[in-house]
C-alpha cells in the first residue's frame, strides 16, 4: 500500500507543471514536444482511473455479440487478455465476410463503435466529444 | 551508419558540391539541423559557389536518410520526381544534386533549394496572417494537383515508378493491408470492417497517372499569399489520380476544422469542381469517397507504423509513441464513413 498522493494525483501534478511552466519556457519543436509530454501524462492518468470499468464492459459486450457465456473475470490482466482474444475472434469473423450485411452487421457496428469510443475516452476525450457534437448537428 | 559530426559533414559537403558542380571553390555557412523530420533528417545551409570570376549564392536544404531506419523509399527516385515537377513549372524546390554513396555523408541524400515560409498547418488554419492564404489555397491546391497528374512519366524517364497493374486501388489496398497485418499488435475490428467495405467498392473506370502519394496541407510550404511549394514526393507512384483527391479529404488534416473537409480549408464540392476545371478529369463522388475511406484507413495504419518505429527502437520519441494512441481517432472516422 503506497502513501498519498495516488498515481493519478502525481501524474496530474507533473502534467500541470509541464503545461503551465515548461511549455511557455521553451520554443518551437521543444514546445510541441513538451505539449505532447503533458498530453501523454494525462492519457495515463485517465487510463488508471477508467481502464478497469471500460475493459470490463467491453468484454461483456464482445462475449454477448459472439454468443459466449458471460465470462467471470476479476483481475485487470485477465480482462485485457479476454478483450484481446474476443477481439481476434470478432476480426476473423469480419474478415470471413460475416459482418458484410444483415442484422448482425448492425450489432457488430454498435459494439465496435462502443469499443472505439472507450479508447477515445482515455486517449482523446475532446475528439470524441466534438465527433458526437458533429453527428448530433447533422441529425438535426 | 558512420557517425559524422556537423563540422565534418560541412567539409565533405564542400568537396561533394565542388566535384558535382565543377566549381573552383565552395563555401558553406549557417549549417544547422532543422527541427521536425522524425523520419528524415533536414539540414539547412547557405552555399557560395565560385567558378571563373563569378560567385553564385543559394539557400539550400539537405535531405538525408537517418542512420537506423525502416524506410523503403529511394532518395534518387524522389529527386527525379521533384525535378520532373520543377520542369513542368509545378511549385517545388529546385533540386541540385543526389548521392546514394554512403562514403559521402553516411547515407543517401539530396540537396535542394531552401524555400522560406511556414509549414505548420495549425498556423494556416488559425493565424490572422494567413486569412488570405486560407481563401486562395483550396483552388491553388486543386490547380497544382491537376498539373501533377499531367506529368508524363515517359517524358521524364520516371520508369522506376512501380506499375500498379489493372486495378491500382486493389494494389494499394493490398499493400496497406500487408503492412497492417505485419505491424498491428492488437485486433482492430474497425479497420477490418473498412477493408471489407473497400473490397466491394473499387472505382469502376480509373485513369492512370502520376500520383503524389502524400498530398495534404502538412506537405505544403505557404506564405500569407498562399502556396509556395509542394514537399515530400517520396511516395509518388503510378495510380488512380483520385487517390490524391481522397487523401486531401482525410479527417486528420482538418485539425478540428471539420466543417471544411478539405484540409480544414474548403468543401469537397468546391475542391472537386476546381480540380475538374483544371484537369479535365471528372471526379466521380463514389470514387472520391472510396479513396477518402482508404486515406483514413491508410493514416490509421501509419499511426500504428509510427508507434512501432518507437516501440521497436528505430527512433525513440515521445511524439511517435503518442501517435499510437491516435489510431482510435481514425477508427471512429472510418465507422462514420462506412456505416
Amino acid at each position: 500500500m503506497q502513501d498519498r498522493p495516488t498515481s493519478v494525483e502525481l501524474l496530474e501534478a507533473a502534467a500541470d507543471f509541464v503545461d503551465s511552466e515548461l511549455v511557455p519556457a521553451v520554443q518551437g519543436a521543444r514546445q510541441f514536444q513538451a505539449r505532447v509530454v503533458a498530453n501523454v501524462m494525462r492519457i495515463v492518468a485517465r487510463e488508471i482511473k477508467m481502464e478497469d470499468p471500460l475493459v470490463r464492459s467491453e468484454v461483456k459486450a464482445l462475449a454477448l455479440l459472439l454468443g459466449h457465456e458471460k465470462p467471470h473475470l476479476h483481475g485487470l490482466d485477465d480482462l485485457r487478455k479476454a478483450a484481446a482474444s474476443l477481439g481476434e475472434e470478432l476480426t476473423s469473423k469480419i474478415r470471413g465476410g460475416e459482418a458484410d450485411d444483415g442484422a448482425w452487421r448492425s450489432e457488430v457496428l454498435t459494439v465496435v463503435r462502443q469499443s472505439v469510443e472507450d479508447k477515445l475516452r482515455i486517449a482523446n476525450p475532446r475528439y470524441l466529444d466534438s465527433d458526437i457534437a458533429i453527428r448530433e448537428a447533422v441529425k438535426e | 551508419m558512420e557517425r559524422i559530426e556537423p563540422g565534418e559533414m560541412v567539409r565533405r559537403l564542400i568537396g561533394f558540391i565542388r566535384a558535382e558542380g565543377r566549381f573552383d571553390s565552395v563555401a558553406i555557412e549557417n549549417f544547422r539541423k532543422m527541427p521536425g523530420g522524425a523520419s528524415r533528417e533536414i539540414w539547412s545551409f547557405d552555399c557560395a559557389m565560385q567558378r571563373g570570376g563569378g560567385t553564385t549564392r543559394r539557400a539550400m536544404v539537405l535531405r538525408r536518410d537517418p542512420g537506423a531506419h525502416n524506410i523503403s523509399t529511394n532518395r534518387r527516385h524522389e529527386f527525379m520526381v521533384i525535378r520532373a515537377a520543377f520542369e513542368e513549372r509545378i511549385p517545388v524546390p529546385e533540386v541540385f544534386w543526389v548521392s546514394e554513396d554512403p562514403a559521402v555523408l553516411g547515407s543517401a541524400f539530396f540537396i535542394m533549394e531552401r524555400i522560406d515560409g511556414e509549414t505548420l498547418a495549425r498556423r494556416l488554419l488559425r493565424d490572422d496572417t494567413y486569412a488570405r492564404a486560407r481563401e486562395v489555397m483550396p483552388i491553388q491546391l486543386a490547380d497544382i494537383l491537376a498539373k501533377i497528374h499531367r506529368i508524363d512519366p515517359v517524358k521524364h524517364k520516371l520508369d522506376f515508378l512501380a506499375e500498379p497493374g489493372d486495378n491500382a486501388a486493389l494494389t494499394e489496398v493490398k499493400r496497406y493491408e500487408e503492412n497492417f497485418r505485419r505491424l498491428a499488435l492488437e485486433p482492430h475490428p474497425a479497420f477490418e470492417l473498412a477493408f471489407r467495405w473497400l473490397l466491394k467498392r473499387f472505382p469502376k473506370t480509373p485513369r492512370k497517372t502520376l500520383v503524389h502519394g502524400d498530398y495534404r496541407i502538412g506537405n505544403v510550404i505557404f506564405g500569407p499569399e498562399g502556396v509556395r511549394s509542394i514537399l515530400d514526393w517520396e511516395l509518388a507512384h503510378l495510380g488512380d489520380p483520385m487517390e490524391d483527391v481522397g487523401w486531401m479529404c482525410v479527417r486528420a488534416w482538418r485539425f478540428g476544422n471539420d466543417q471544411k473537409p478539405v484540409g480544414g480549408l474548403g468543401t469537397r464540392e468546391d475542391f472537386f469542381r476546381a480540380y475538374e476545371k483544371a484537369s479535365g478529369i471528372d471526379v466521380d463522388p463514389e470514387a472520391a469517397r472510396f479513396w477518402e475511406v482508404f486515406g483514413n484507413l491508410r493514416w490509421g495504419i501509419i499511426t500504428i507504423s509510427q508507434a512501432r518505429t518507437h516501440i521497436d527502437g528505430f527512433v525513440k520519441s515521445v511524439e511517435l509513441a503518442s501517435i499510437g494512441r491516435r489510431t482510435a481517432e481514425t477508427e471512429l472516422e472510418l465507422l462514420n464513413l462506412i456505416e
